[in-house]
């Protein structure tokens, strides 16, 4: 016999049980699971089941947070031994003009990277739901998910190529139709955005699939009815599909957001952070700041404020979510 | 609403456990750690030389060790071609091997990096070159005295240069001929070289463009400052280094030569600079020119190649990239870069540096003397991407298959300019190039940027050079 209990389907005698913090009452049949769960077999299998994740978290993640945490508070150069610091990497990081612009570029480019992926993305998503032959719809989905398996490096040194102010095909096509040459990789805003559209190019693969999970999740019947109520296409979709598809828009975005705010790869490629600091990221900054100058120290404080701030916008979105996200 | 699946006791309970094994783990910390040179067979007692990547081909790296084997069959090498971007990306992957305990013995170091690698991780060469001197003879013979002195830091030598560039300026003789032009003279001006973009301009369409050049340390803004007689940092030379140069040059060589140079204090803000950059904002403003950020070296062989840009600098390294690409001996050819106020060019140089972590440095030293070997040189320099050290190499015999016709221009640029001298490399030259492509960026984006940015450069590199590396 094992230690788990078997509990017959159907409703439950109305057993009360009593809060031993609260004092309050109520239906035992509400704690059903829980106290399955509790049971000493149940609980073992789960933490068995757990523990390699939770392992893989605390040696990959909590560790290495820490340690950077530790870090920031020394001076480091890789080839002496560290010397204490305590806030003087931070004094020095918060009063310098490159992080700290490096910060408003980052949260510039999550802003715009964001918004355009979700956009493309649920745009996509809707068209390639709608009717067309199934072979159709797979090379859509193929086509849009394939950015997604390249190396953001390489896709960056062909982006450089394309952008490239004299001799690239983006400004050839445009001079086709009579369009000046743009200076995309070389003007404040044109880097931007040519950072911008690599990024999004090659994320919203992403968002797509998700929301063409979440969009195969709403059940016909209610679309169904709304057309019968006589509602538009566009009304539908505000009304019906946004709504239902909250949650997948909820995951979508967060993930989207931490990713942009880690963005490196294609500043770094495309522009090297230029011109001047336009496109420098804070990412950029960890990495010139520890590999190139040779100051960890300082480099760990400033991954130390972009982990504060992943934290502090993720909460945020989990904290707006209640109110906007609607779960069926 | 659910139970906690956890009550307070077993919160308490699970919080001593992860007490314990972090205790642990504290403990374990102590311990002896293990490091990457605890991988088997990566410290097997084998001499080991990390390279750029793409400096040497895999050929040429075979027969660098199979024939350095030959000479010291009881010297065990392995050859570690790191791959990198540039200079910058290479050192950033040296520190990080260092960090993980497997140091090189010998590290590939361009000048960029001879100042840094000298003052934090290098041997001085200096008791080794005393000792041979008698066999070093006829490489110091063969070298010219300029690319040694790039690789002395305060007095003591580092390196043996087996390979330098200086920024000459590569001409384009298709472009030339439909601007009705001729290969300029060895002694043309700024302004002949701007009224040679205009006629290119001309003739050679709108989607064409006469000069490109790459924002970068070498072969960027430096060459143009040199032509101005003037530099990013002020320059002067430590003492020292007369032991090098009583021994191996004669008098007429040694004159004025020291221990090395030091960049110090920062010039941005200087009115000679702010003239350079005015002069690149002009051209960039009349379309003569790319903005610097508009590509680079990659870019760079395959618009020259195709017609599509008339002028560039670059050094030896180009005869190699352009053969490559398809080029005829004659459908290019090379000048001195056009003076200004002084014909001075800037070279950069590259040989081996030994490090301080190195248990091996007999037998590194015996790689280093084997590499400034001239049989060896011809071995690993064969396709010219570059020029070697040796002026014997520098010859027509090098130059016949890849070209250029003026390939005497390479050495002349140390020989005929004596003023020819390394780019400004301190020991803080990561943050000094981070900073001068940044705001060299920012200064040519538009007509009136030029002095605000060369007072921020200036700012941003007095703080870099105070900065102990």
């Amino acid at each position: 016999m094992t230690n788990t209990e078997i509990r017959p389907v159907g409703p439950e005698p109305a057993r009360t049980r009593r809060n031993r913090r609260t004092g309050q009452t109520r239906k035992a049949s509400e704690s059903t699971a829980a106290t399955t769960i509790r049971t000493r077999g149940t609980r073992l299998l789960a933490v068995l089941f757990l523990a390699p994740t939770v392992v893989g978290i605390v040696v990959f993640t909590v560790v290495p947070i820490a340690g950077s945490v530790v870090l920031s508070l020394f001076q480091w150069d890789v080839i002496d031994d560290p010397r204490w610091a305590g806030a003087a990497n931070y004094r020095e990081i918060l009063t310098d003009s490159t992080v700290l612009v490096s910060f408003r570029n980052t949260l510039v480019f999550m802003v715009l990277a964001v918004a355009l992926q979700l956009l493309i993305a649920l745009v996509l998503a809707i068209a390639v739901n709608g009717r067309m032959p199934k072979w159709l719809r797979s090379v859509f989905r193929s086509a849009f998910f394939f950015p997604l398996v390249l190396s953001a490096a390489s896709i960056s040194v062909v982006m450089k190529y394309l952008f490239n102010q004299d001799f690239g095909p983006v400004n050839w096509l445009l001079g086709t139709v009579g369009i000046p040459s743009v200076p995309w990789l070389t003007s404040e805003n044109g880097a931007m955005a040519a950072v911008v559209l690599a990024y999004v190019w090659q994320q919203f693969g992403f968002s797509f699939l998700l929301f063409v999970g979440g969009l195969n999740n709403i059940p016909k019947e209610v679309h169904e009815a709304a057309s019968l109520d006589g509602a538009s296409g566009v009304r539908k979709h505000l009304a019906i599909t946004l709504p239902l598809l909250s949650p997948t828009l909820l995951v979508a975005s967060v993930v989207g957001i931490i990713n942009a705010l880690q963005v490196f790869e294609q500043p770094y490629v495309l522009t090297a952070g230029g011109p001047g600091d336009s496109t420098r990221t804070v990412v950029m900054v960890i990495y010139e700041t520890a590999f190139e100058q040779l100051r960890f120290g300082e480099a760990s404080a400033v991954g130390v404020l972009l982990f504060a701030l992943i934290m502090a916008v993720t909460a945020l979105q989990f904290r707006l979510s209640r109110r906007y996200v609607h779960y069926q | 609403m659910t139970d906690s699946l956890l009550s307070r006791r077993a919160l308490m309970r699970y919080g001593a456990y992860g007490a314990g094994a972090a205790a642990l783990a504290g403990v374990a910390a102590e311990w002896d750690r293990l490091t990457a040179a605890d991988i088997p067979g990566r410290d097997d007692g084998s001499l080991v030389i990390a390279t750029l990547g793409s400096a040497f081909n895999p050929e040429a790296q075979r027969a660098l060790r199979d024939g350095f084997r030959e000479v010291h069959p009881d010297i065990r090498i392995r050859i570690n071609p790191v791959q990198a971007y540039d200079w910058s990306d290479f050192f950033s992957k040296i520190l990080t091997q260092i960090a993980a305990g497997t140091a090189p013995d010998l590290v590939y170091v361009a000048t960029e990096g001879v100042q840094l690698f000298a003052q934090r991780l290098g041997v001085p060469l200096d008791r080794w070159a005393k000792r041979d001197a008698a066999e070093l003879r006829s490489y110091f013979a063969d070298v010219h005295p300029s690319l040694v002195e790039s690789m002395m830091y305060e007095g003591s030598l580092y390196q043996l240069p087996v390979e330098f560039n200086a920024a000459d300026m590569y001409l384009n003789s298709r472009v030339l001929e439909r601007a009705g032009a001729d290969l300029p003279d060895d002694d043309w001006t700024h302004d002949d070289f701007t009224t040679l973009l205009r006629a290119m301009k001309r003739s050679n369409g709108d989607r064409f463009t006469p000069y490109f050049w790459t924002n970068r340390l070498w072969g960027g803004v430096v060459p143009w400052l040199f032509a101005n007689g003037t530099n990013l940092l002020t320059e002067s030379k430590a003492p020292g280094g007369d032991w090098l140069w009583n021994s191996f040059y004669p008098e007429a060589q040694r004159r004025g030569r020291g221990g090395g140079y030091r960049w110090t204090t920062p010039l941005a803000d200087s009115d000679r600079v702010a003239e350079v950059y005015d002069y690149l904002s002009s051209l960039i403003q009349e379309d003569l020119c790319t903005r610097p950020e508009g590509g680079d070296g990659r870019n760079l062989v395959g618009v020259f190649s195709t017609g599509r840009v008339g002028v560039t600098p670059a050094g030896g390294f180009w005869a190699g990239g352009l053969h490559e690409a398809g080029m005829k001996p004659a459908d290019y050819d090379v000048r001195y870069f056009p003076r200004r106020r002084t014909r001075r060019h800037q070279f950069g140089a590259a040989g081996y540096a030994m490090l301080r972590t190195s248990k091996l440095r007999d037998e590194a030293w015996e790689f280093i003397k084997y590499t400034a070997r001239k049989d060896v040189m011809t071995q690993l320099f064969a396709a010219n991407q570059t020029t070697p050290a040796r002026r014997s190499m520098v010859d027509e015999a090098r130059y016949r298959e890849t070209g250029p016709a003026h390939w005497q221009v390479f050495y002349d640029t140390l020989d005929k300019i004596p003023t020819t001298g390394p780019i400004p490399a301190p020991p803080q030259v990561n943050e000094v190039e981070q900073l001068l492509i940044k705001h060299t960026g920012t200064a040519l984006a538009s007509p009136g940027a030029v002095r605000p940015a060369l007072r921020r450069l200036q700012g941003d590199l007095e703080k870099a050079m105070e900065r102990e590396v």
